[in-house]
């Protein structure tokens, strides 16, 4: 592996891991966290996406991670890194369960259904109250466990470490899933969203393919779910709603579905922009939607084909 | 090698196709026609599993492959193209190509996530075999070129020669000529016949009579789902049958 | 058993409400073939303006109604022309523009109007019983005027050319054009009628319930089940799939809890969507 051609990456990761160094104030550390949380959900909805398979349930799936581990360490003892773990293991279940007879659906069809099917795990959430608190949810989630090396001991309680490990997991999770649609299998996925019936009849198994990608992506909303519980403490159902799911959509089509980087860009920027414009105080949302706007009329190709325009814009 | 039993397929009142017996052998090339809407597309659905016959089987190297799914069967070696040409437009001609060549390669998924030794080695594999096949239809100098962007007589050799990436024992044709220029004709018409030499037998759906005449070893005739004909092409230009059937509808010759 | 046959005619009476919201969404959806989101901040802002033009401006209830629906129909044809008619027809950046205008008009409505509660006045005060059942008169006013519209509607479909024009559109847009509809007319045409009930439906609601920014959620999701249940582009089936769907959250919260109903209600929309979706009515 010739490190010369990755010393742009390498430069990106050592600024990233600076970053929160240089950024000592709390509040700004948690927006740096809830970047990472949604990076990785939105990346893993892409990595869904390439299959032509839109799901407007994410955020559900992120639910029964969050609770999963919650519960599991709260009324089992199990240890938090292994909860997190276990949180993601439940959704990678509960999308296998149901991702055999839905992936057979199309496209319009699945992301009615992936809407629903998110609303219905929040619905379950609140209703099934001895195990999930309801409505008021879940408090006091034990943060994620003190991990001791090199004679150092580092606690969870405060912000800056769970910034580093969720930018670390963060970061293999997005080279899990930028492999996955570098190699042969992202191709094949593409092939299946531009023509499943000629797929079909050149051997490949587009059911299995659409499967796995489907359960590896919602495993991923698990584990982050499961993360985002632990950090947060606190998990309501309401976090999870249809509209964070509708968010995270949002994040993918804004950034740019054709490249990977799109994924990372949009839900960057796109939950940067609330709190930059926090300022408006009520008026927040219209700076949203006029960034919104603003990619979807005149970006098509979303933020990630930001400098191809301006390129193209400065070469006239 | 691939045989039909009592064949017949019916769509509420409609009966599409009934009763076929058709069999084909390595190293030969069949041809099926018959007027349009004589069910020969229909044929080849019921063969690759696109549909599932109302009555019959399909043996395919002794074994009962009727009614599976299309990409069981295509794994096996019964490979079909489509009239109105599939190709996967937003790939470049050779990306195209390789996608089935993966099928030929066999590779792990956790090997290509963690790009191991094996998996770069397969991966070459299947690159370097796209590659011969595209050399194979001689569009290799166009292989970096986007599939949308191809001319028509392009576009129907790029899915031929999709389908001939995935391995195929027996690959079905179904009007591989449309729209073709004579020049492109006859190129495609060597390319099938070179296809035939190399040891993959073919069934050919195709309304060019000359072509056919030519290429085919055999010819079935169909019309209105039945089989009213069988034999050399020689023969069939002889057989009233079959001339009714296409003076009938008004086209004979190419 | 009097509270059954109560839950029975509460669900009815609710359903038509769901059919309302859902006719205006299977207009727009199989006609403009956008995912429109936010009808159901249309249906908000339709309760919106009848509460204000009956409350502030003092206007007859039933007027107040109207003129809303008209307000609304207005919105929707402007919406038409200058957010949706760049993106028909493609579901991802429809879809965008729906979640921008959700945040826009929620946002606008709830920095406008406050989130105080308000409601719409009745429109006839006083209860109806009969057999033991209690029926409001303003919810039975309720469905008058949803199966008077649904009537209407049905009979602008079939007779008149724009209904026929519709009709068209939603089933082959380029064989449409070729017989020479203007399809941006009819766009407008079907975003104006949609906006209109849902007006309607907003208004009408905002009467027995209360007006609230946040109220246009639920009812969007009622609206995209009744459609995936009776078929989208099948008005019999909105009205077939809101009376099922206002039965199962009448009679269920009797034995559980209205989350239940909403549960029940819900997964069986995804069964349909995996078995049948097409819906019961629908033939795509």
């Amino acid at each position: 592996m010739k490190l010369g051609k990755y010393w742009g990456y390498i430069l990106l990761i050592i600024v990233v891991f600076a970053v929160p160094v240089v950024v000592r104030n709390d509040y700004y550390l948690h927006i740096l966290v809830l970047c990472a949380i949604n990076i990785m959900l939105t990346a893993s909805l892409r990595s869904i996406a390439t299959s032509g398979q839109i799901s407007l349930g994410h955020a559900g799936f992120m639910c029964i991670g969050a609770y999963a581990s919650a519960i599991m360490s709260m009324k089992f003892g199990v240890p938090v890194y292994a909860s997190m773990l276990l949180g993601g293991v439940t959704a990678l279940v509960v999308a296998a369960i149901i991702s055999y007879p839905i992936t057979r659906v199309k496209t319009v069809y699945f992301v009615m259904l992936t809407m629903f099917l998110g609303t219905v795990v929040t619905l379950v959430v609140t209703q099934w109250r001895s195990l999930t608190g309801g409505t008021t949810g879940i408090i006091n989630i034990p943060p994620l466990g003190t991990i001791s090396i090199f004679g150092l001991s580092i606690d969870f309680s405060s912000k800056m470490p769970n910034l580093y490990f969720a930018i670390i997991l963060m970061l293999i999770i997005l080279l899990f899933l930028y492999r996955i649609d570098r190699s042969y299998i992202g191709s094949t996925l593409q092939a299946i969203s531009q023509d499943d019936t000629l797929v079909a009849s050149i051997g490949i198994n587009l059911v299995k393919y659409k499967i796995i990608m489907f359960c590896i992506g919602c495993f991923i909303a698990g584990l982050v779910g499961g993360f985002y519980a632990h950090y947060m403490s606190v998990i309501v159902p309401n976090s999870f709603s249809l509209f964070y799911s509708i968010y995270l959509l949002v994040y993918m089509i804004v950034g740019g579905t054709n490249r990977f980087a799109g994924a990372i860009l949009g839900a960057f920027i796109l939950t940067l922009v609330p709190e930059v414009s926090r300022v408006f105080l009520e008026y927040q949302p219209f700076i949203f939607v006029l960034v919104l706007y603003l990619v979807i009329f005149l970006l098509p190709g979303g933020l990630v084909s930001l400098p191809k325009y301006i390129l193209s814009r400065i070469k006239k | 090698m691939l045989e039909t039993r009592k064949l017949t397929k019916n769509f509420k009142g409609l009966h599409a196709v009934t009763d076929l017996d058709l069999s084909i052998d390595v190293g030969e090339i069949v041809g099926l026609i018959g007027p349009n809407g004589a069910g020969k597309t229909t044929v080849f659905n019921l063969i690759t599993g696109f549909l599932k016959p109302t009555k019959g089987e399909v043996i395919f190297d002794g074994e009962d492959i009727t009614g599976k799914k299309p990409h069981v069967i295509a794994k096996r070696g019964v490979v079909r193209t489509f009239q109105l040409d599939r190709i996967f437009l937003d790939f470049s001609v050779i990306q195209n190509v390789v996608t089935a060549s993966h099928l030929y390669a066999g590779v792990g998924f956790l090997e290509a996530v963690f790009d191991t030794s094996h998996y770069k080695e397969k991966n070459k594999g299947a690159w370097d075999h796209a590659m011969k096949i595209l050399e194979f239809v001689k569009l290799e100098n166009k292989k970096n070129e986007i599939a949308r962007n191809l001319s028509h007589g392009h576009q129907k050799l790029l899915a031929i020669a999709v389908g001939l990436a995935a391995n195929p024992k027996i690959l079905l044709l179904d009007e591989p000529l449309g729209g073709m220029n004579p020049a492109e004709v006859d190129s495609t018409l060597k390319i099938i016949g070179e296809i035939r030499n190399r040891g993959t037998a073919i069934l050919l759906i195709e309304h060019n009579m000359k072509a056919v005449m030519s290429t085919c070893d055999r010819l079935i005739v169909l019309n209105f789902g039945e089989e009213i004909a069988r034999g050399t092409p020689e023969e069939m230009q002889q057989n009233n049958d079959v001339i009714h059937a296409y003076l009938g509808v008004g086209k004979y010759a190419a | 058993m009097e509270t059954i046959s109560q839950a029975i005619v509460n669900g009815l009476m609710m359903g038509w409400i769901y059919v309302l919201v859902a006719l205006g969404l299977t207009l727009v959806f199989s006609i403009m073939r956008i995912v429109q989101f936010a009808h159901g901040e249309v249906y908000m802002l339709g309760g919106y303006c009848t509460y204000f033009f009956s409350v502030i401006f003092g206007v007859n209830v039933y007027l107040a109604l109207l003129l809303a629906a008209l307000v609304m129909g207005l919105l929707g044809v402007i919406l038409e022309r200058f957010l949706f008619r760049r993106f028909r027809g493609q579901v991802e950046g429809s879809m965008v523009v729906a979640i921008g205008l959700i945040l826009l008009l929620q946002t606008a409505a709830s920095v406008g109007f406050g989130t105080q509660d308000r409601w719409v006045p009745p429109f006839i005060p006083g209860v109806l019983v009969v057999w033991g059942v209690r029926i409001p008169w303003e919810r039975a006013i309720n469905v008058i005027i949803c199966i008077t519209l649904v009537v209407i509607l049905f009979l602008f479909i079939r007779g008149t050319k724009m209904g026929q024009s519709l009709v068209a559109v939603s089933q082959d847009v380029d064989a449409a054009t070729l017989q020479g509809i203007d399809v941006n007319r009819v766009s407008m045409a079907s975003m104006a009628i949609g906006c209109a009930l849902a007006a309607v439906a907003g208004g009408l609601v905002g009467a027995v319930f209360m007006v609230q920014p946040v109220m246009g959620g639920y009812a969007m999701q009622e609206g995209i089940a009744v459609i995936i249940l009776g078929g989208l582009g099948s008005i019999w089936g909105a009205v077939i799939g809101g009376l099922i769907l206002g039965l199962i959250d009448g009679m269920v919260p009797l034995v559980a809890s209205t989350t239940v109903a909403s549960i029940i209600g819900f997964v069986l929309i995804i069964i349909i969507l995996i078995i049948k979706p097409q819906g019961l009515m629908g033939q795509k």
